[in-house]
């Protein structure tokens, strides 16, 4: 766990407390706590992952060059950020545009494979039907133990997919072996932390994939 | 980030979790729109639906996710809900819609990066200064301001005695009831030289007959039953 400034956390007992100018101050206090924790962990993460995230995007730009595209998917949060990606690669504020569509897009999909598959199925039935050998899936889970990520995975590798795997606290499932070909793991118990890190991870491994296909191209 | 804007926009978040979870308390809705990446928006809504720390409460939040994000919030939002944008200063679209947002009886929240959106565009500003508001939006730097919104808004609701504040008048001058004008938005044009219009969320006549042309969706500024001026569509 980190290190955060706990101590205004404890509830008032009684519900007189009416100055709320203490409050404030605790409350920018904590927020500048919390800024400087999020971008040092983003800098460390960004640092002990660089070379992890290099052959990452040397093997993504390998498979987009010989017309592979991207798939995205996670939960929750993790959904938007699924979102996010893959609209970066498709829409990017410079550089090529590539191939990559999330599958947490289509509640239509979503919700009849919820429905009549179960839910951890929803990801896992989509790669079966869209992905090719030469495709490339990202998934998202903080825990790293999303079963509906890890089945998904496990159905892209069958078929020959590159797997890139974005996880926080120690890893879980998605970093044990064999699971993805990719496994990132942003080291941090919360949640909201892990979620900036990884931001930041896929911004800086769109980032060189897009290097890699200027400098093949050059 | 940039590390130079912290105290600042700590102070902002401070005050914008103070203001949101009052909003909360006397039980407003927050909707949610971010246009240009929409995966902020339904990020922020489900952030506030369903807390990641288990025992938090489930607040309501919705992310409106259509063409007419206008016209969908003027017809599901209540006054005293909340709205929230988040995008970048120059998106004339959200612009817009805070502004009218005032004339809904709504508090405006606007969250962001790049260049500062005008000052008083919204009730409450949370940004972070830089050149390049697409970076911010997908380097981590954007989702953390709003993690850090919801974050601080939960640790207001620890405190329940700063929760039912009253609402009362701090500014210098009280706009309803100084001779300032009242920005409203025009609903229904009558024939003659009256319009309804709303006014922080109440509708009222007022009359048109010092104005040109005015048509529903218009933004007027309205003084003592009579609206002075139309209000352009964009500021500069």
């Amino acid at each position: 766990m980190s290190a955060e400034p706990t101590g205004f956390l404890y509830p008032f007992i009684d519900g007189d407390e009416r100055d709320a100018n203490s409050l404030l101050v605790d409350l920018a206090a904590s927020a500048q706590a919390k800024m400087a924790e999020s971008a040092n962990l983003r800098a460390a993460t960004l640092e002990s992952l660089a070379d992890l995230l290099r052959s990452a995007a040397e093997a993504m730009a390998h498979r987009f060059r010989h017309g592979g595209r991207l798939f995205t998917f996670g939960n929750g949060g993790s959904a938007t950020d699924a979102e996010g990606t893959a609209d970066l690669f498709r829409n990017p504020p410079r550089g090529r545009s590539l191939p990559a569509m999330s599958l947490v897009d289509d509640r239509a999909v979503l919700t009849a494979l919820a429905n009549d598959v179960g839910f951890e199925l929803v990801f896992s039935r989509q790669v079966i039907a869209h992905a090719r050998p030469g495709d490339i899936v990202m998934g998202f889970s903080t825990s790293g133990d999303s079963v509906n990520v890890l089945h998904a995975f496990e159905e892209a590798t069958r078929r020959g997919l590159l797997t890139v795997g974005l996880s926080g606290y120690e890893g879980g499932a998605m970093a044990n072996a064999g699971v993805v070909d990719h496994c990132l793991v942003v080291g941090s118990a919360s949640v909201h932390r892990i979620q900036e890190a990884q931001d930041a991870l896929v911004f800086e491994l769109w980032s060189t994939v897009q290097l890699c296909l200027e400098s093949v191209r050059s | 980030m940039n590390e130079r804007d912290a105290p600042g926009l700590a102070d902002d978040l401070a005050a914008a979790a103070l203001s949101l979870a009052r909003l909360f308390a006397a039980g407003a809705t927050m909707w949610c729109t971010s246009p240009r990446w929409p995966a902020h928006g339904r990020h922020v809504a489900v952030e506030f639906v369903h807390p990641v720390i288990v025992g938090k409460r489930a607040l309501p939040a919705v992310n409106i996710d259509c063409g007419d994000v206008i016209g969908a919030a003027r017809l599901l939002a209540r006054p005293g809900d909340v709205i929230l944008a988040i995008s970048a200063a120059d998106d004339d679209a959200v612009g817009s819609l805070l502004r009218r947002s005032q004339a809904w009886g709504l508090t405006s929240f606007w969250l962001g990066a790049g260049r500062r959106p005008p000052t008083g565009t919204a009730d409450q500003v949370i940004w972070l200064d830089g050149d390049d508001a697409d970076v911010a939006a997908r380097s981590g730097d954007v989702v953390m301001l709003y993690h850090l919104l919801w974050e601080l808004t939960h640790v207001v609701f620890e405190h329940p005695g700063l929760l039912d504040a009253e609402r009362v008048c701090t500014d210098d001058v009280c706009i309803t009831c100084s001779d300032e004008g009242r920005l409203a938005e025009v609903a229904v044009v009558h024939e003659g030289s009256s319009a309804e219009v709303l006014a922080a969320g109440l509708r009222e006549t007022v009359d048109i007959s010092l104005v040109d042309q005015v048509r529903p969706g218009d933004l007027v500024l309205v003084h003592a039953g009579v609206a002075l001026t139309v209000l352009p569509e964009h500021v500069a």
